[in-house]
């Protein structure tokens, strides 16, 4: 297992909180919780050692697309980037519409 | 034709199948993903835990009646109950267990994805189906308690116990619900016994449709959201006649006993066996003419003082006796090798051992039913295993396993005392079927005395790591450990019994016994428990061995609106 945190400076507030994913065979859970202090802070841990690079590239090319003051928190069993870029996205947008179940 | 769009519960995740049963805008989930409260034991052995544990717990309204779903996540980690998972379970269960004794009615839906215990956290996983189990058996009596099992994984290991304890049962064609996994079996048993990928036999031994027509499940539902809330509907309105099958105990029992296993007994002939409601003859079982000794067996004639058994079945010992002036009944399963069912020969508790264990508890419960002091129950835990076989499967073992659990818990809400002496080996169904009702837990400080899910070789397969791996990985999580010194690390045993000869014992050796289980009786008495609470109450589960057991009910509790 694997953990490592980045951050991003970022401008734009969110309005919920998310969840989407499980922590299965090729995926992974990804928590998006508004934050007020203009940094997109994400925290992975990931079953899947040896891609600390890759990781870097999807989290950099999913904060140049979106601009999102939060704490994103990822447990990973194994998605593929694809997968990963997804459920971010979802998050985000499940987030902006605060369609998240828990709300 | 007009083709009706579905909306699939089958194919949803578990907390999507949590809000879609409910009224739309009633409900909350309650230990949610942001509580971030996942396993503290996965991390340790390099496995990404997840922030609900694969346990999620919705309360809200199904028609404007208060309800909570349990819905286990299936994709994260087979959906295998670990601490953290089963005490949210069980805590939700004794949650509304206690605002139902106040008068508040709510309907606990259980939503069933697991293959039983996380291996991973082993004994946690026993406990915590103890603990489910003994909530269940209470809260029934207050309200239907409903089980789903919509599929993929189905219901299996110690869960498939607890489904079996369930008011009504509902399930899709897909799911599947038995004791012992196909691939447990095939690996303990051999692929002569049962093939694991031959997925056609399986459904048609284990499938919801198969189980329908044997009678052992109530509802049969096309996968739909709606035809699952109409189902749970038509068993709290009534319109579904109760079957209580684990307190059929004369009619499943005469039941095993008639079956030849000579030729194989196929699904078909099966089904029609288990779905006979006819009175079937009572057949006597042959008397074995060789006595195997046993540590069971041993500790049994030491307990009893040699008396003779009273069981209809030789594989399990039963027998009363006082014990310095307290009356007590002694219940032990032993080997037979010449058992009908032969994966039951070497003391497995199977079809048979479970349900006469069943009836000799419930005989004790209704022979004590206006006395004021109701009889001691002493199981002695000397199980290797349940028993792994095709017929047992097919036969449906998972609720031979629950009407054993169910008549210890009656026994112990009746008030009867049950000290459970664990004298050998207490492994998985077995120990949960036979001692793991107890209110008190003695066990026997030798090597000869283990406490685990399954041997160590099937566990490596199944968690896809080597034995070495496994036994790195129970260095830093007791649980994980077979020894009988790890598991009093969590807090559960009453006492450890240190320089007693386990597998030779004397004279002296069954004094330290015997004042062990009189102390526990006394200690019974004193408390007037009548739960497994005290599994959470004690000193070492307080400080560590059951942290997170303790702190999931806290919040639990904290979080209930």
């Amino acid at each position: 297992m694997e953990k490592f945190t980045y951050s991003f400076p970022a401008t734009k507030k969110i309005t919920n909180r998310a969840h989407v994913g499980v922590v299965g065979s090729g995926d992974l859970e990804v928590l998006v919780e508004p934050t007020d202090d203009n940094q997109a802070v994400f925290e992975i841990r990931t079953g899947i050692t040896g891609f600390q690079d890759t990781w870097k590239k999807v989290i950099e090319r999913f904060v140049s697309l979106n601009d999102v003051s939060a704490r994103i928190t990822i447990n990973d069993f194994g998605a593929t980037p694809g997968i990963v870029s997804l459920r971010l996205a979802q998050a985000v947008e499940v987030s902006g519409n605060g369609k998240g179940y828990d709300e | 034709m007009v083709k009706v769009m579905t909306n699939s519960l089958v194919e949803s995740l578990a907390r999507e199948r949590a809000f879609q049963l409910l009224d739309q805008g009633s409900a909350y989930e309650i230990l949610g993903p942001f509580d971030r409260f996942g396993s503290p034991h996965l991390e340790k052995q390099n496995i990404v835990p997840q922030f609900d544990d694969g346990m999620i717990i919705v309360k809200g309204k199904l028609n404007g009646n208060d309800a909570v779903v349990i819905s286990i996540e299936g994709k994260f980690q087979g959906g295998g109950i670990g601490e953290v998972s089963g005490a949210k379970f069980a805590g939700t269960l004794e949650k509304i267990l206690k605002e139902c004794k106040k008068g508040n009615r709510i309907y606990p839906i259980i939503i069933y994805d697991t293959g039983g215990v996380r291996l991973q956290e082993a004994n946690y996983g026993l406990l915590s189906i103890a603990e489910i189990s003994a909530a269940i058996v209470e809260l029934r009596e207050y309200v239907p308690v409903v089980g789903i099992i919509p599929g993929k994984i189905g219901s299996f290991g110690g869960m498939s116990l607890t489904a079996g304890l369930c008011s009504a049962l509902i399930m899709t064609r897909e799911g599947r619900l038995g004791m012992n996994g196909p691939e447990v079996i095939q690996q303990e048993a051999g692929i002569r016994e049962l093939d694991s990928r031959n997925n056609p036999l399986i459904w048609k031994m284990i499938g919801g449709a198969a189980r329908k027509e044997a009678g052992l499940i109530d509802i049969l539902v096309e996968d739909d959201v709606q035809n699952f809330k109409e189902a749970i509907l038509s068993v709290w309105n009534g319109e579904i006649e109760f079957k209580n099958r684990t307190k059929q105990i004369d009619h499943y029992l005469s039941l095993y006993k008639s079956c030849t296993l000579e030729e194989r007994i196929l699904p078909e002939v099966a089904r029609e066996l288990l779905a006979t409601d006819t009175e079937i003859q009572d057949t006597e079982l042959p008397v074995p003419t060789e006595v195997v000794e046993s540590t069971g067996r041993k500790w049994f004639n030491l307990l009893t003082n040699g008396k003779p058994s009273i069981s209809e079945v030789p594989s399990v010992l039963v027998a009363d006796t006082t014990i310095n002036g307290i009356k007590a009944r002694v219940i032990a399963v032993v080997p037979n090798p010449e058992n009908i069912y032969y994966r039951a020969r070497k003391g497995e508790v199977g079809l048979l051992e479970g349900w006469t264990i069943a009836k000799y508890v419930q005989q004790a419960i209704d022979e004590d039913c206006d006395a004021a002091e109701k009889r001691l129950i002493i199981p002695i835990v000397d199980v290797p295993s349940q028993a792994f076989g095709y017929h047992e499967e097919l036969l449906g073992l998972y609720l031979a396993c629950s009407a054993a659990i169910d008549a210890y818990a009656t026994a112990r809400l009746a008030g009867h005392p049950i000290v459970t002496a664990i004298v050998g080996n207490a492994i998985s169904g077995a120990f949960l079927s036979h001692g793991m009702q107890g209110n008190r837990l003695i066990a026997l400080y030798d090597d000869g005395v283990n406490v685990h899910v399954m041997s160590k070789k099937s566990a490596a397969i199944i968690t896809m790591r080597s034995i070495e791996e496994l036994d790195e990985a129970a260095k830093e999580v007791p649980a994980m450990a077979y020894d009988i010194q790890s598991f009093q690390k969590l807090g559960a045993l009453y006492q450890l019994l240190d320089g007693v000869n386990g597998k030779n014992p004397n004279d002296d050796d069954k004094k330290v016994l015997m004042d062990a289980i009189i102390d526990a009786y006394h200690d019974i008495q004193k408390h007037n428990d009548r739960d497994l609470s005290c599994r959470l109450t004690s000193e070492i589960a307080k400080n560590g061995g059951r942290a997170a057991s303790i702190k999931v009910r806290e919040m639990i509790e904290a979080q209930w609106k």
